[in-house]
């Protein structure tokens, strides 16, 4: 306790998320070092907000954020095609069920 | 003339001009003080913000020069304002003749400039002069960020203890003498009461900033006393350190007469 302010200050990465407009998702936006929560808001807004460019940020504490790069949780080595659709032909099943209904094609681009 | 300015009375136009030279050379001066801290502010973020105020600061000061050049109606446009007059000729209050410093200094500087020159906003929110009171409304709005910013860098180099805290007293310590001179009255401020373009008298400014001040020092434990400004020289007599700067920031004009910024 006693000699902390003798020290370097303290530094933290802090991660930007931005909004560009009303209901669009948060992006990611960039990083900033900062000691503490309300410096890092300010500095996110000089680096992600200044020209107007956000209507809104997020701002979180890099130690905060739980990662998950595992490859073998994210890439697992076995193939794994059958558990994507695109692995089965639809189509043609399809237009056969729909032509015994009698439904039309639907509108659209379902499908 | 024309415009807004042209209805006024001649020693109500007057007292607005020096009211809008005051306003505009105080945010002119620590804008371009406050700029010397690019690239070498305490960390890279930091620079970038310091920066940013800094630029705001000029950017307000341009638009009050623009509009000092409408009231003041006397042939000189925007640039020959800011930057033809020799520094004696500046009528910013005398604690922005103080240079820079140390990080410390520039931030107890700004806090006791930024808290003094948003009073003097709030105090023009409704004036009856229309141009001042739209770039008014403009203004305060990076202004209230400006404000933030500082007080949160007040707030830390105040209970950090140890070396900052000490950099701090010291820093207003040579500050507090000319600390009240941003709103020191001007010349005939009563006549710009009376018109409606300024809500109060300065010295009825001046008590405001002091009540807001005062709450924030009491609660740092920044016992300072704030001595009353002369009104007569709070403007004119400047230092060593603000020729300088003038030298500075006239250096290209004087090298390419009419160049723009």
């Amino acid at each position: 306790v006693s000699d902390r302010h003798s020290k370097e200050p303290h530094l933290e990465e802090w991660e930007v998320f931005r909004q560009e407009k009303e209901g669009d998702a948060m992006k990611h936006g960039g990083s900033v070092m900062a000691p503490d929560a309300e410096l890092a808001v300010h500095y996110a807004r000089e680096l992600y907000g200044r020209r107007q460019e956000s209507i809104r940020l997020w701002v979180v504490r890099r130690a905060d954020i739980h990662d998950l790069s595992d490859p073998d949780l994210l890439q697992p080595p076995l193939d794994r095609s059958f558990k994507k659709p695109g692995g089965y032909v639809m189509r043609d099943k399809l237009a056969a069920a729909r032509e015994q209904s009698g439904a039309s094609k639907p509108k659209g681009n379902a499908g | 003339m024309t415009g807004p300015a042209a209805e006024l009375l001649p020693a109500t136009r007057n007292a607005l001009s020096l009211l809008l030279l005051a306003m505009a050379d105080d945010e002119f001066v620590i804008g371009f003080s406050d700029s010397e801290w690019t690239g070498i502010a305490p960390m890279l973020e930091e620079d970038v913000a310091m920066s940013s105020i800094a630029q705001d600061e000029l950017g307000h000061a341009q638009a009050l020069y623009r509009l000092l050049a409408e009231v003041a109606d006397d042939g000189r446009d925007a640039d020959a304002i800011a930057y033809d007059r020799p520094p004696e000729g500046y009528y910013h209050a005398r604690l922005l003749d103080h240079p820079r410093g140390d990080w410390a200094t520039t931030i107890a500087r700004r806090y006791l400039y930024d808290t003094a020159d948003g009073i003097r906003l709030d105090a023009l929110v409704d004036s009856s002069f229309a141009p001042l009171r739209e770039l008014v409304a403009k203004i305060r709005r990076e202004e209230r960020y400006h404000l933030m910013h500082v007080s949160a860098w007040l707030e830390r180099l105040a209970s950090a203890g140890g070396g900052p805290r000490e950099r701090l007293l010291d820093a207003l310590e040579r500050l507090a003498p000319d600390a009240a001179t941003v709103l020191s009255p001007l010349p005939n401020d009563l006549s710009l009461v009376m018109a409606g373009i300024i809500d109060s008298s300065f010295d009825e400014l001046d008590a405001r900033w002091r009540a807001e001040v005062g709450r924030v020092f009491e609660r740092l434990r920044l016992a300072m006393v704030l001595p009353v400004a002369d009104p007569l020289t709070a403007r004119t007599i400047h230092s060593d350190a603000f020729r300088w700067l003038h030298g500075e920031f006239t250096a290209v004009r004087r090298e390419q007469p009419g160049a723009t910024w």
